[in-house]
């Protein structure tokens, strides 16, 4: 049985579907059967961000209407042999989105495949409480700027209450994501310090991935940074999160500082 | 327009909790009406000033019906003061007020005399002394933006923090044992020995007994420091916890 | 990041231009009904009327460019299907 990842975060523009791509064909890049997920029915953007937005037949509400078998939606990845995106409709309206179908495309995913990830809407609306509730973990993508912090947090209240794990009363296992960190802005005290983020979410942290000219360049040609260019430090930074994702346990690099000085925000984490 | 304040009290705002004798009709309205003056012929004026809350939880009746229903309570001198469990079609302009959040109570607290069948009736020992028990909750998790926690029965502890966005009600004190980012409002049923305690105080709104601050009007040496506040008179009054 | 880095790899925004460009021209044109999408249910169709098609054993792919779409429908016929036709 696979595991069921939700990217949420509340706020839009914090770089979820970015997160998705990469983190998805990061697991993938292990030899990990992955899909990718796109929940964000009418703005659909997971596709263009994978580079495969000139190869969609059929979409999560097509199989969700029964229009088309999950096996034709599948989309594979034309660099990776164990990555496959699942679509959102761009043209249909999100009320398609039911429970019940969403459910049984869930449960059919996780007999498939070793990671069902779920990019989620912006909003706190069904879009994106769908999209959350079969997950076993979320990564929380949040920005160190106060607006996406507290989004984050609204989030994470989110998570605990409306999921089936809350439901069941079982925990729901959450990672922040920390995106778009600018190591010279942080140094100057122009933005949230790593430290304030985690203490004022206390969830514990996956991966800090620093603003980067990578990350735009790769979706400008259609690829998860991971596949675009895998030596970039936004790369490196995904492939470790992908790690601790897989229940590996490592320092936390942040971008601009040597190693060390971080065993601080490692020791507060494991705490 | 704006009016020039020239007086500095501030505005209380409370909540209080009342005591209503709830009526749950069954149908037909006929018979019920029957037997409730059957009731009122042996005990006259049982309802005469009270406020009565009328529960019509699964009830299948439209919006005249239950228009006639008050009518003819009306006429019989028992004044509705709000309606419990209604669905939203059948309520509206010139109706009583939609209530919710009601909880049972024994029943010697509403009657002196047990005539009126009120819901968890169950006969109950009754004590020699009624002492109110003195309730408290404590929540072990951080409590999130836009989630709110209200406690009208006591003391709220918090192990962890409370977000910008989030809000504490609590009918007795309220203790944070992180850094108070939200709203804390404590007895606020009325209860001016209220008290805030938080390790760290960065909120956006502080209330206690209705006496309300805001962020900007505290003062600013108190922020990011450990913190209790309580009441003198109208004001809040606060101090380091070392 | 150094403004060396910027002369390191090719120019990326291009791309990203040409990209946007297709997939608007066809998300334009489309407005709901779209051609290929319609090509796709009347061609299953013809074949479902003579053949009984798995569902499962169909593959339909995409590939649009500047100028054409490329729609490959991949039918699995089974022998006794065939057969029973003839």
């Amino acid at each position: 049985m696979g595991k069921v990842i939700v990217v949420t975060s509340g706020k839009g523009g914090v770089g979820k579907t970015t997160s998705t791509a990469a983190l998805g064909a990061a697991l993938a890049q292990r030899n990990e059967r992955v899909v990718v997920v796109d929940f964000d029915v009418g703005l659909r953007n997971l596709d263009l961000v994978m580079g495969a937005e000139r190869r969609v037949v059929y979409d999560l509400i097509n199989v969700i209407q029964g229009e088309a078998k999950l096996s034709q939606a599948l989309i594979r990845d034309k660099r990776l042999e164990t990555l496959f995106l699942l679509p959102a409709s761009q043209t249909r309206d999100k009320d398609n989105l039911t429970p019940e179908g969403v459910e049984r495309v869930i449960t059919e995913l996780r007999r498939v495949f070793d990671w069902v990830i779920c990019d989620s809407p912006a909003g706190i609306e069904s879009g994106a409480t769908l999209a959350m509730r079969h997950a076993d973990m979320a990564v929380v993508v949040t920005n160190p700027e106060v607006s996406s912090v507290r989004d984050s947090d609204r989030i994470i209240g989110l998570l605990d209450s409306k999921t089936l794990k809350a439901e069941r009363g079982e925990r729901m296992e959450k990672h922040l994501l920390l995106t778009r960190y600018d190591a010279n802005r942080a140094e100057r005290g122009d933005m949230l310090k790593v430290e304030d983020v985690l203490e004022i979410l206390s969830i514990p942290l996956i991966g800090i991935i620093p603003e980067s000219m990578d990350v735009l360049r790769a979706s400008n040609i259609g690829s998860p940074v991971t596949l675009a260019d895998a030596r970039s430090a936004p790369a490196m930074a995904y492939f470790e999160a992908a790690r601790r994702l897989a229940g590996e346990v490592l320092p936390i690099t942040v971008p601009g500082e040597k190693r060390g000085i971080f065993g601080k925000i490692f020791a507060r984490r494991a705490a | 327009m704006t009016k020039m304040l020239t007086d500095a009290r501030s505005i209380r705002i409370k909540g209080r909790s009342f005591l209503a004798v709830v009526l749950a009709p069954d149908l037909p309205f006929d018979d019920w009406l029957v037997r409730l003056d059957d009731l009122a012929a042996r005990s006259a004026g049982f309802f005469l000033g009270r406020p009565v809350v009328l529960d019509v939880t699964d009830l299948p009746i439209d919006r005249a019906q239950l228009k006639e229903l008050i009518t003819e309570l009306a006429g019989r001198n028992v004044n509705i003061m709000g309606i419990e469990g209604g669905r939203p079609s059948i309520l509206g302009q010139g109706m009583p007020p939609a209530l919710k959040g009601g909880r049972p109570v024994s029943d010697e607290a509403v009657a002196k005399e047990p005539i009126i069948e009120l819901r968890n009736s169950e006969p109950k020992p009754s004590a020699p002394e009624a002492r109110p028990t003195l309730q408290s909750i404590v929540i072990r998790d951080p409590v999130r933006s836009g989630q709110s926690v209200i406690f009208p029965e006591g003391d709220v502890t918090i192990i962890g923090s409370v977000a910008s966005g989030a809000e504490i009600i609590a009918g007795g004190s309220i203790h944070i044992y992180g850094t108070l980012r939200g709203r804390a409002m404590a007895g606020s049923l009325g209860n001016a020995s209220a008290r805030i305690f938080c390790r760290k105080l960065e909120a956006e709104l502080l209330a206690i007994d209705g006496i309300y601050k805001m962020a900007d009007d505290m003062a600013p040496g108190l922020r990011g420091h450990s913190v209790q506040l309580w009441l003198e008179g109208d004001s809040i009054m606060a101090e380091k916890l070392i | 990041m150094t403004i060396f880095n910027l002369f390191r790899k090719q120019r990326s925004a291009p791309t990203a231009r040409e990209r946007l460009q297709v997939l608007l021209a066809h998300e334009r044109s489309s407005n709901g009904s779209d051609l290929v999408s319609v090509l796709r249910e009347e061609i299953l169709a013809v074949i479902a009327k003579h053949v009984q098609v798995d569902s499962d054993k169909v593959q339909v792919k995409m590939d649009r460019d500047e100028d054409v779409t490329i729609l490959e429908i991949d039918v699995e016929i089974p022998l006794d299907a065939v057969s029973q036709a003839a």
